[in-house]
Order: structure tokens, then C-alpha cells, then sequence
């Protein structure tokens, strides 16, 4: 990293210019993740609609960070660290806005539930929507802070989400197997749980490219994996 | 990736340069690989032209400059007296910012090194010498009708050309180019750079060059230099992608105070 700025200060507010829009939609990203976390626990219908509404602004975020980027590499030809920023930002953005897209299915499937979550549901989904939710804010602030090691320990905390994943689709499977008119209920939430599952993975391609842009290099070796999840 | 060759053409070990009181290299230690394109590139007065200048002992003419160190060619020391520099030059040509053709026509232009240094032993074989090296210099479609034109009468692109057919004409195994597309328009150094890509396999090339872009698009290897002193070289895609000095970094990145 270096602390010294651009001798062209329209190049140095350009980069900067990148990270706001960087951290913006991080943060809105984190609001929909978070919103449609507490929607599908509550089955509230009315969040739903919002959190569907909004993703838009996510989509837009990353159009312009699209074209922001377009716009340093034409004029700048970026070099080193502003090349792995440019970069990683770009790779950032998009797995921000597939979060973005994640969150917006969970609550597309809040609308058909026929009924509240049955209590035993509960708790599983929400201890790994919480996980998810701290490792998007801490893969963020790692962003902000320029940390490799919490960069590393994001990355490494994958396998929590997917043993997590694995215990709330038992559980899903488990009510499924009481009775087959908790076939509906049971379907919708499986593809809930593998939504959260998922936007972790995309947290830990964000590690991953933050990783890249602090060290030049990329993350070593194969990422952990919980035990019986299956990978799409 | 790049194809790196390593096999070393040139190795310099403590390369120190003065011009009068003035050190210009300190403690240059390079090692150039061959039939690779090597950039140099730092900021004005860091050393590069010295460095490059060395090479073929043009520093040799400026009274007041003293070399040590040692330079070797293929194992051979360069940097002594005994040294037959026109010998030494027939071998590493030189190609400069500004096209320098001689006052003369196209074909004396590529003719009068064989010609110094006796390599053709009549008409025909010259012919033959003067088509091929401006072939090489990609140049020969556009000047064989008017080859007894003056030199001077090309384009500025074209005279480059003309000027890097000149140096390839007495079959050299080193070109020096001192920032050979300073001059040019953006197509004219498109055609340097794919000369360049073609040259390389026959001849090791070493460029100083202020564009870091053309560094990227032509080299190999880039070494940074900077007040003298030889701060990093490595492949160039190191260099640019993950330089180890913050020098470089602040250098090639446009953050340098």
C-alpha cells in the first residue's frame, strides 16, 4: 500500500471517488441483507416488497462503479496498487451486488410462505443469518481498514457458515419428514438457507480480492469447507 | 506468462559512473538476458542513458567521464583499454530519441556500416545486405522505389525505421534504444513496438523509455532506476503488477514527490 498521493489530484479523487461508491454499496448492501434476514424470520410481508424495491439502488450502484472504472483505466492506465485496486473493486462490486441479488430471493419467498416459521426453524436460521450478516460487516471494515489478516479470518470462517447451512437444512428436512403438508414451507426454506449459504460464499471472494489488493497475491490453498455441503 | 529467457547477455557488477565530481551510477549491479526486450525506466537524470551508454562505451567520448566496474558480454569484460570500441560497436547498435539519418540516401544509409566494416565484398552482396536489414526494420515495402532518396525525405516514423535498419545492417547482437519513440505519433511507435516484438527474437533489446505503457506492452524485464542507483529490476510484470520497493511503486503509480 503506499500513503503517498497521485501528483495528479484528479487521479487521487477519482480513486477516492471509487471507494466511496465502493463503501456505499457495501452498506446498502448490508441494509438488504440484513432487512430480508429479519423479514423471512418475522414473514413479514410488507418489508418484502421494500427489500425487493431497493435492490435496484444496488444494480445502479455498480453500474456507475462499472463505468467509474471504465474511466481510470482509460485515462490513468492504473499501475501496482492502483491496478489491484481498480481491479478488486470491480470484482468487489460484483460480488456485492450478487449479495444484493441473494437477499432480494429471500424475500421474493417470503410472499408464498403459507404461515408464521414454526419455532424450531428459528433458531438454526437465524444463528446463520447472523453469521453471514458479521461477515459481510467485518469483510467491509477489512475493506476500509486494509486488513489482511481479517481478510484471512473471513476467508477462514466459511466453514462456520457452511456447518451452519448444514444443520438448518437437516432441520428443514426434518419437519419435511413430519408431515407432507409442510412440503411448501419446507421447499421455500431450503432455498432460503442455501441463499444465506451462498452470500457467504460471495463474502469470502470478497476476502479473497481484498486479499489480492493488499498483497499482490492470491490467497493460498483450497478454502475450508463444513462437512457435507454440497457446493453449486 | 511471459516467456522469460535466462540466459545473461550483458552482466554488470559494480557499475560506478562520474562525470567530473558528479556521480552519475552508483553500484550498478544488472544483469540483461538475452533476446529478451529489457526496459529501464525512472525519472529524468536517474541514470538510464548513462547506464545504457555504458554499454557501448559511448561514454568513451565525454572527456570528463570515468567508468568503473565491470560490463561483460557474453563472459567478456568490455569495460578495459585494450578494447576495440569500433569492433565493440559493430556488435551492440545504438537507436536514439530524436531519428538521426545521415544527410545521404536511403541505401547509403543502411550500406555505410557493412560498407566501415567491410561485410560486403561487392554491389550485389550489399544490395542484398541493404534489402534484408530494411526488411527487418519493416520499412522495405515503403522505400524500395526510393531508395536513392535522402534519408531525410521520410516521415518521422519511417526515418526510425531507417535508423534501426542502419543499426541491424552490420549484424548486431545488442540494440541500445534511448527513448526511440519520444518523437513519434502514436501509429509510428505502434510500428516500433511490432518491430520491436520481431527484433527480439533475433537480437537482445534494451530500452529506456518514459512511457511505463510502452515498458508493459514491449519488455520482459524493467529495471527502476533512481538517482544513480538501481532501485529494482524484475520481470515486468512484477514490476507493474507488484512491485517489492515502494520507490517503484510511488514512481510507476505517478505518487512520486
Amino acid at each position: 500500500m503506499s500513503d503517498e498521493a497521485h501528483i495528479v489530484k484528479s487521479y487521487e479523487e477519482e480513486l477516492q471517488n471509487l471507494n466511496d461508491s465502493l463503501i456505499k454499496m457495501g452498506s446498502l448492501t448490508e441494509s438488504q441483507l440484513a432487512d430480508s434476514m429479519e423479514a423471512i424470520i418475522k414473514v413479514d410481508k410488507e418489508s418484502a416488497d421494500k427489500i425487493i424495491a431497493n435492490d435496484a439502488k444496488i444494480n445502479e450502484l455498480r453500474a456507475k462503479i462499472d463505468n467509474q472504472i471504465m474511466t481510470v483505466l482509460v485515462k490513468r492506465a492504473p499501475m501496482a496498487i492502483d491496478l489491484r485496486i481498480t481491479i478488486s473493486t470491480l470484482k468487489i462490486s460484483h460480488d456485492l451486488e450478487r449479495i444484493g441479488d441473494l437477499a432480494k430471493s429471500v424475500a421474493k419467498k417470503i410472499k408464498p410462505l403459507p404461515h408464521d416459521l414454526p419455532k424450531e426453524l428459528i433458531g438454526s436460521l437465524r444463528r446463520l443469518g447472523d453469521l453471514v450478516q458479521k461477515q459481510l460487516r467485518n469483510v467491509l471494515d477489512a475493506y476500509l481498514n486494509k486488513s489482511k489478516e481479517s481478510a484471512i479470518t473471513i476467508w477462514k470462517n466459511d466453514e462456520q457458515v457452511d456447518d451452519l447451512t448444514n444443520t438448518a437444512m437437516n432441520e428443514v428436512a426434518d419437519f419435511l419428514g413430519k408431515s407432507k403438508k409442510n412440503l411448501e414451507l419446507a421447499t421455500h426454506l431450503l432455498f432460503v438457507t442455501k441463499n444465506i449459504e451462498r452470500a457467504g460464499d460471495h463474502i469470502t471472494n470478497i476476502a479473497e480480492s481484498l486479499y489480492y489488493l493488499i498483497e499482490g497475491e492470491y490467497l493460498e490453498g483450497a478454502r475450508p469447507k463444513g462437512k457435507d455441503i454440497e457446493k453449486n | 506468462m511471459v516467456m522469460i529467457n535466462n540466459k545473461v547477455k550483458i552482466k554488470t557488477t559494480n557499475l560506478n559512473v562520474y562525470y567530473g565530481d558528479k556521480q552519475a551510477l552508483n553500484d550498478v549491479n544488472l544483469e540483461i538476458h538475452s533476446k529478451e526486450v529489457t526496459a529501464l525506466i525512472g525519472p529524468s537524470g536517474c541514470g538510464k542513458s548513462t547506464y545504457i551508454r555504458c554499454i557501448n562505451r559511448m561514454n568513451d567520448v565525454i572527456d570528463i567521464c570515468r567508468v568503473t566496474g565491470s560490463i561483460e558480454i557474453d563472459g567478456n569484460e568490455i569495460n578495459k583499454k585494450e578494447i576495440d570500441v569500433v569492433s565493440l560497436r559493430e556488435k551492440i547498435g545504438m537507436v536514439f530519441q530524436k531519428p538521426n539519418p545521415f544527410p545521404k540516401s536511403i541505401y547509403d544509409n543502411v550500406s555505410y556500416g557493412p560498407n566501415i566494416h567491410g561485410l560486403a565484398e561487392n554491389k550485389v552482396k550489399m544490395d542484398e545486405i541493404v534489402e534484408t536489414s530494411l526488411k527487418k526494420a519493416a520499412l522495405w515495402n515503403e522505400v524500395k522505389d526510393r531508395l536513392n532518396e535522402p534519408g531525410t525525405s521520410l516521415s518521422g516514423g519511417q526515418q526510425q525505421r531507417l535508423c534501426i535498419a542502419r543499426a541491424i545492417s552490420v549484424n548486431p547482437e545488442v540494440i541500445l534504444m534511448d527513448e526511440p519513440c519520444s518523437a513519434l505519433d502514436p501509429i509510428a511507435t505502434a510500428k516500433i513496438e511490432e518491430l520491436m516484438d520481431e527484433l527480439k527474437k533475433s537480437y537482445t533489446i534494451v530500452i529506456v523509455t518514459h512511457s511505463m505503457s510502452q515498458a508493459v506492452r514491449v519488455s520482459q524485464r524493467t529495471g527502476f532506476f533512481h538517482l544513480g542507483k538501481l532501485i529494482e529490476v524484475d520481470t515486468t510484470e512484477k514490476i507493474f503488477k507488484n512491485p517489492n520497493n515502494k520507490m517503484t511503486q510511488d514512481y510507476i503509480t505517478g505518487r512520486f514527490g
